[in-house]
């Protein structure tokens, strides 16, 4: 059963989890709960998602080609193998609801705030739909494309902020009580850098996949790297607005102004969310596919694209009354919520799958 | 296969016609449907509690036309300019006062060009905190607008139109600009008075505006507009005012002079560079803050008539710093009197000893009449300019 006939290097997956990583993070600045101390609850939280990352890795390379759905049959059995995997699609495609709904309330609020939700989420959707379609291949030469571009954004932004930057905002170090930093670090472990667990979907199609966990790893260090930058900017631009504004990255991209002539800049931001954001819907809604035909036993997930989008869209749509509700799941809930995603389900398939020798006896039976 | 292409041709053929009908939006918001709002006055009256809101708006047709000034083209509200539209409303909150605006606008304001906001002597002593909740959370907002506080009311200062702009408030927000600039005044956005009312301890600051009468030609009496001092803030309301020379030593000691002139007795002084640096020290309960500022200059004008020797140099550089040193203890003992922490020493003893600040921060204004200032001033005379001898001797 191979629904998936693409390959991906190794560079291309790096870069995929860079754009994947940016994703909404690149308005929703995280470790916000650290105050200034942000970009130290980032780094932490980008050391807590390297370790996760080796977890799942860890996973996928005892079974090199498999997805997570087909290594979750092996080691669990058919029947409890397939309702693991269901809650396991079940986080992608909610996690791809919350991406939207993010996205589409940004974008109601700021940019376009006559224009229906709903039309601004088809719009996106039916592009990542296209690009879910065409494989996972497409989705990685467009990240090679889009990557690039963003992070040359965010950097230029930063240097064009340097007038308006005073490290004294970053003053001083730790000063938060570290159990409220900690929580922080871990809500920026799992937004957004654990959620790079939805690449057990992707991993089983890396060319060499025996150099994938050293691509996952790269590819977090660079957005890891991008996110302090921005997160450190932020705090310095803004002082202790950082902390109190729902979209702080925004915020600091209004206030470049370079002579009166370089200014209102601050649409690039979010171009650089429709960018980030449409490769990490994709990522999600291929996850969610091709693993839900997988479950099936379909012979193309190609059919069930637009169904899933579709629910996708109407989720996004429900999911949080507003955006405070949006931004204290983000905060609050999702970090425990999570969990049991980003390192319960890798976790325990790595153990069951070391003390049962697999995958190397053929009898798959239980 | 056939079928397939002409398919494609099909489909390109309505994509490439689809875009001609919906080139517009059907919420768009013409240039001539909205009145730029250019200045923003805020008033309340202090009997009734009530908002006055005066909008500065843009009159497009007019702006070309307006290098030819004419003059007597009298406006609404009594105003000389022909260029912008003054309105007012009064209601219980800035957006009561808005829906009032619809009573008899014809467009939509439009806040994206806003260069100042101005809030009259009223408004700032019965605080402005309705104002800046606004100003943070309404997304049209930016955080680059400057903050002007009005000896009078907000309205009377929007009308007078003075400098060389077109548009009143974009000449308003120029005179701030380089006031700042040359380091007379301090240039307040809307951000950076945010940043300052966060931070609980620092107080916030901000230009005042004044009108003062000309002579003009044919006898006839000329209003302009100056800026006068700094009002300091406690939390949203204003508790008092900076003059001219503890503008100038607040801009010493919290690093915020670009250039500018040092005048002493006998010389007057251009700043090349300058430094200000806040030190804390904690001693027990006792806090000693050393201010140091570090400042080049060169010799513009010298009134003693003899030749240049280094004795004299020295003597300038010295002059100089005992000059610098004196407007810096004036705001200081200002900020003392007002008990208002405009430099933000709070911040800069927080950012040097985080556990004290917990005990420190929730009696700060207690502590803080009491701190211990020192001055330490170095200046360094760069240039004497193109002669060394003077031209006239006694």
């Amino acid at each position: 059963m191979s629904l998936e006939k693409g390959k991906i290097s190794n560079f291309q997956l790096s870069v995929l989890i860079v754009g994947f990583t940016l994703g909404s993070s690149v308005i929703i600045s995280p470790g916000q709960g650290a105050g200034h101390d942000a970009w130290i609850a980032v780094a932490v939280g980008l050391i807590e998602g390297l370790f996760i990352a080796w977890i799942f890795t860890a996973v996928v390379k005892q079974f090199k080609d498999k997805t997570i759905i087909e290594i979750n049959s092996l080691v669990y059995g058919k029947f409890l193998g397939k309702c693991i995997s269901v809650l396991f699609i079940w986080y992608l495609f909610h996690l791809g609801a919350l991406v939207l709904n993010s996205y589409i309330r940004f974008f109601k609020l700021e940019i376009y705030p006559a224009t229906p939700k709903t039309v601004g989420l088809l719009l996106l959707m039916l592009v990542c739909a296209s690009t879910v379609g065409r494989g996972i291949e497409v989705l990685a030469r467009c990240s090679i494309i889009l990557v690039p571009l963003t992070t040359l954004v965010a950097i230029s932004d930063t240097f064009l902020l340097i007038p308006h930057i005073d490290l004294n905002n970053l003053m001083p170090i730790l000063d938060v009580p570290i159990g409220k930093l900690l929580l922080a670090s871990h809500g920026a472990a799992s937004f957004p850098f654990a959620e790079t667990v939805a690449f057990l979907m992707v991993l089983a199609f890396v060319d060499k996949p025996e150099k994938g966990p050293s691509a996952v790893s790269r590819g977090l260090l660079m957005a890891g790297f991008i996110l302090i930058m921005v997160v450190a900017r932020n705090a310095a631009v803004l002082g202790q607005m950082a902390a109190i504004t729902n979209y702080s990255t925004y915020l600091a991209a209004q206030v470049i102004d370079i002579g009166d002539i370089l200014t209102r800049v601050e649409s690039l931001v979010a171009i650089n969310l429709i960018a980030m954001g449409f490769i990490k819907i994709s990522v999600l809604f291929y996850g969610t596919v091709l693993g839900l035909a997988q479950v099936f036993n379909f012979r193309s997930y190609r059919p069930i694209i637009l169904p899933v989008g579709i629910l996708m869209v109407i989720l996004a749509l429900t999911n949080t009354e507003n955006t405070f509700d949006m931004i204290d799941f983000a905060n609050k809930g999702y970090p425990i919520y999570a969990i049991s995603f980003q390192i319960g389900i890798p976790l325990i398939t790595l153990v069951i799958a070391k003390l049962r020798k697999l995958p190397q006896t053929g009898g798959d039976k239980v | 296969m056939k079928r397939g292409q002409r398919f494609k041709i099909y489909v390109a053929i309505i994509l490439i016609i689809m875009p001609v009908f919906l080139s517009g939006c059907w919420d768009s918001n013409e240039l001539n449907k909205l009145s730029i709002v250019s200045g923003l006055g805020w008033d309340i009256d202090p009997d009734t509690g009530e908002v006055t809101l005066t909008y500065q708006s843009i009159i497009p047709s007019e702006i070309k036309s307006s290098s030819s000034t004419s003059g007597g083209g009298e406006q609404k509200g009594g105003n000389p300019l022909h260029t912008i539209q003054l309105d007012q409303d009064t209601g219980s909150s800035p957006y009561d006062v808005l829906s009032r605006y619809a009573q008899h606008g014809s467009r939509i304001p439009f806040y994206q060009h806003t260069q100042v906001y101005v809030f009259g002597m009223d408004g700032v002593q019965q605080g402005i905190y309705p104002f800046l909740d606004d100003q943070s959370r309404n997304p049209v907002s930016r955080p680059n607008v400057l903050m002007v506080v009005s000896e009078t009311k907000a309205s009377d200062i929007l009308g007078i139109q003075d400098g060389m702009e077109n548009i009143q408030a974009f000449g308003m927000a120029a005179e701030i600009k380089l006031s700042a600039a040359f380091s007379k005044y301090p240039a307040v956005t809307v951000l950076e008075f945010q940043k300052r009312i966060l931070s609980k301890t620092t107080a916030p600051i901000a230009p005042i505006f004044g009108i003062v009468e000309e002579n003009g030609p044919e006898g006839k009496k000329i209003q302009k507009i100056r800026i006068t001092g700094t009002a300091v803030f406690q939390g949203d309301r204003m508790i008092g005012e900076l003059n001219e020379r503890e503008s100038s030593g607040l801009l010493w000691a919290t690093n915020k002079i670009e250039k500018g002139f040092v005048i002493i007795p006998q010389a007057s002084l251009e700043i090349v560079q300058a430094k200000g640096k806040i030190v804390p020290e904690l001693q027990g309960d006792q806090i000693q803050i050393t201010i140091e500022i570090d400042e080049e200059s060169n010799l513009l004008e010298y009134k003693g008539r003899q030749d240049m020797t280094s004795d004299i140099l020295q003597e300038l550089e010295k002059d100089q710093a005992k000059e610098i040193e004196s407007q810096v203890m004036a705001a200081v003992e200002k900020s003392f009197a007002l008990n208002a922490d405009v430099f933000g020493f709070g911040e800069a003893v927080h950012r040097k000893y985080k556990k004290e600040w917990k005990d420190l921060k929730p009696k700060w204004d207690d502590i803080y009449p009491r701190i211990e200032v020192v001055i330490k001033v170095k200046t360094h005379l760069n240039e004497i300019g193109d002669i060394n001898k003077a031209l006239m001797k006694d």
